[in-house]
């Protein structure tokens, strides 16, 4: 047993070819990925969005100063649980991740090893001016800009910082979006 | 107020007598600040007799200004002292295209983050330094030195939707 440990290889495999679908005459076969997209064109998605709009799970990565705006967002008095919006400290476990400050080159492919980490369907949206525009660091050589371009991000929350009341619309405008079908993470356009 | 400038002089006369041909522009900015240049190549034997001779027992910070008309690169110590109120203000000068000046890490430990410090943003090469590599910058934007005034990306002109 131990010498199949030490034996054993953690990097990761060679991608195999992918096999070719079988088609078996008289079986109908399938994947989870086609049953998704018929399930998008009947009432059942609608029952899915009620569900999913209802347990808004974010990701709790606070990046810069508006980091502290989200703590306040999770606090008592403001009571996200009613959203049904609870922080995970686990990026498997989250449904949205909050841009919530200036994405330097250093910290970018952490930032898009998170966003690949979380299972779909998954919502992205950017608080403050700094993940927006770049704010106050527009001009600096250490920041990546226009996020928009990387991640399709569905609500934009301006401030500088934005009020924990801001941070909470912008949960409900996603709400608002998923119950209407117009937002970009559940793959509606591809 | 009347200024009390006598250990500031001390210290100044002290470090002329000591170091003739490789301090110069020594002067009493106030009663608690004083600053020097020293020539590059002496900068070690400098900062030793400092901390051993004159109390002057703490590295607060040490950086790089760009001087680009002047086609130089200036390295600023600052040093000050547990037993006295004052700050020394000390300068190097060193050549723009071969900013290169010996490690100050035997005297003051606490000079090492500092030297990285400057080395990835200004590209002054320490010698002699234990472990001269990026502080924080990341890798490959190491060789770009981009706080320097001739830095291309900056200003950087790529955002589109500013607030």
């Amino acid at each position: 047993m131990a010498e199949e440990l030490t034996s054993q290889s953690y990097e990761q495999p060679a991608p195999k070819e992918q096999a070719q679908e079988e088609s078996i005459p008289g079986v109908i076969t399938t994947t989870s990925r086609e049953i998704n997209e018929f399930l998008k064109k009947t009432k059942i998605q609608d029952i899915l969005n009620w569900g999913r709009k209802n347990s808004l799970w974010f990701m709790s990565q606070p990046m810069g100063c508006c980091g502290v705006e989200l703590i306040v967002a999770g606090v008592a008095p403001m009571d996200t649980d009613r959203f049904g919006i609870i922080p995970r400290n686990s990026p498997r476990q989250a449904d949205v991740m909050i841009i919530s400050g200036y994405v330097t080159r250093k910290y970018f492919p952490a930032l898009k090893r998170l966003w690949d980490q979380m299972p779909s369907p998954k919502w992205v949206f950017c608080v403050g001016d700094c993940s927006i525009s770049g704010g106050p660091f527009y001009e600096s050589y250490s920041t990546v800009q226009n996020i928009d371009e990387i991640f399709p991000i569905d609500v934009f929350v301006p401030g500088c910082p934005p009020r924990p009341e801001a941070i909470i619309q912008g949960f409900v405008e996603i709400q608002k979006k998923i119950e209407t079908k117009k937002d970009r993470g559940s793959g509606y356009e591809g | 107020m009347k200024v009390d400038t006598m250990e500031a002089e001390k210290i100044i006369d002290s470090l002329n007598a000591k170091f003739p041909d490789t301090i110069s522009d020594s002067q009493i900015e106030s009663e608690k600040r004083i600053s020097a240049y020293a020539e590059a190549g002496s900068i070690v034997e400098i900062c030793r007799y400092l901390k051993d001779e004159l109390q002057f027992d703490h590295l607060s910070s040490e950086t790089a200004v760009d001087l680009i008309l002047k086609d130089e690169i200036e390295v600023v110590y600052h040093l000050s002292s547990f037993g006295q109120p004052l700050v020394l203000k000390l300068k190097a000068r060193l050549p723009r295209n071969n900013p290169e000046i010996e490690s100050i890490t035997s005297v003051y430990w606490d000079a090492n983050w500092y030297e990285r410090e400057a080395y990835e943003l200004f590209g002054v090469q320490y010698r002699n330094h234990p472990n001269l590599r990026n502080l924080v910058l990341p890798d490959e934007l190491l060789g770009d030195w981009p706080l320097r005034k001739d830095y291309e990306d900056f200003p950087q002109k790529t955002a589109k939707n500013l607030v």
